[in-house]
């Protein structure tokens, strides 16, 4: 359930980032493909009362229940799309879903050269590049769990 | 002479739903579930000369729920000498599993409901929650206590403060 980028840099002598490049309420964003395992159609989030900021569901997949991050919310967004997609991201906690735009994700390669810092506070971000005018926030996935 | 290890007992639990939620309640905990028109008034109804205080499970959970459904059930909880009833949208059934069945809360929820819940069970096409009915049970112990007189003892369902910072949780 993805598309290739087009601004693949082949036979790169420098380690190249790879990225899956989606979005949220029509917000592009990134994170890195080695943090993703897995995109789906988004099933039905089953509710869980309780006071974690931004987590108050999960989603069954089979026999494994996922914790739902919902990062929509967190960036004041609403997901788009009659079909939205669940991205599982690898969260040192353990796997995390996302509800993300319909919107099918692209496989993007980024240039080292290209990553810089990522000076928003709406997000926790490993770095960011530039798309034409479009500022990309790579959404540090580990720190999703964090602690101040 | 050979000693034979046995399985871990299965643990029988009641599935019941909460507004349109699935919760799990410990068979060792549970006195009884009765209608309403058998508890008469579902506020602390007395059965066999022990009163069972009245608990807004909804309210603690902040689940929304309609109550005063002919399916509505008041279950009777009682665990360490304390006594206590919730009004629940319906019951479901009783399930037998064993302890590795009960799937742990996934560590990302990591605010107070973290002592709400003793873990998740599969059930149907969703999760039943399972309440720990200490915590459902703990106003009912603060209310016994406050009401010894002796004062001074903190209540035991303060919620911890979390600290949140953008998107970041825990």
């Amino acid at each position: 359930m993805l598309r290739t980028g087009q601004n693949h840099h082949r036979g790169t002598a420098r380690q190249s980032y790879q990225l899956l490049v989606f979005f949220v309420g029509g917000r592009r964003l990134a994170v890195k493909a080695v943090d993703v395992s897995g995109i789906s159609q988004w099933a039905e989030p089953i509710p869980v009362a309780g006071r974690t900021p931004f987590i108050t569901s999960v989603v069954r997949q089979g026999q494994t229940v996922l914790p739902v991050f919902d990062l929509a919310a967190s960036l004041r967004l609403t997901v788009q799309g009659s079909s939205p997609l669940c991205l599982r991201v690898k969260h040192s906690l353990g796997e995390m879903a996302m509800c993300i735009d319909e919107e099918i994700p692209v496989l993007h390669t980024l240039d080292p050269a290209m990553l810089q810092t990522y000076h928003g506070k709406d997000l926790p971000a490993d770095g960011s590049y530039t798309n034409g005018l479009d500022e990309i926030p790579i959404l540090s996935v580990s720190q999703l769990g964090s602690t101040e | 002479m050979t000693r034979i290890s046995s399985p871990a007992a299965p643990s029988r639990f009641l599935i019941v739903l909460l507004g349109a939620r699935y919760l799990a309640l410990d068979a060792e905990s549970i006195q009884g579930v009765l209608t309403l028109e058998e508890v008469g008034s579902p506020d602390d109804p007395t059965i066999h000369g022990l009163v069972y205080r009245a608990i807004n499970l909804a309210d603690r959970l902040r689940i929304l729920d309609n109550q005063g459904s002919a399916h509505s059930r008041i279950v009777l909880l009682s665990e360490r000498g304390v006594q206590g009833s919730i009004r629940v949208t319906t019951v479901q059934g009783w399930l037998e599993l064993h302890p590795s069945q009960v799937l742990p809360l996934s560590p990302q929820f990591c605010g107070p409901e973290r002592r709400w819940y003793r873990g998740m069970i599969l059930f149907e096409k969703s999760i039943a929650l399972v309440l720990n009915t200490s915590w459902v049970l703990d106003e009912q112990v603060a209310s016994v206590e406050d009401s010894g007189g002796q004062g001074g003892i903190p209540r035991l369902v303060a919620a911890p403060k979390m600290s949140v910072k953008n998107s970041q949780v825990c």
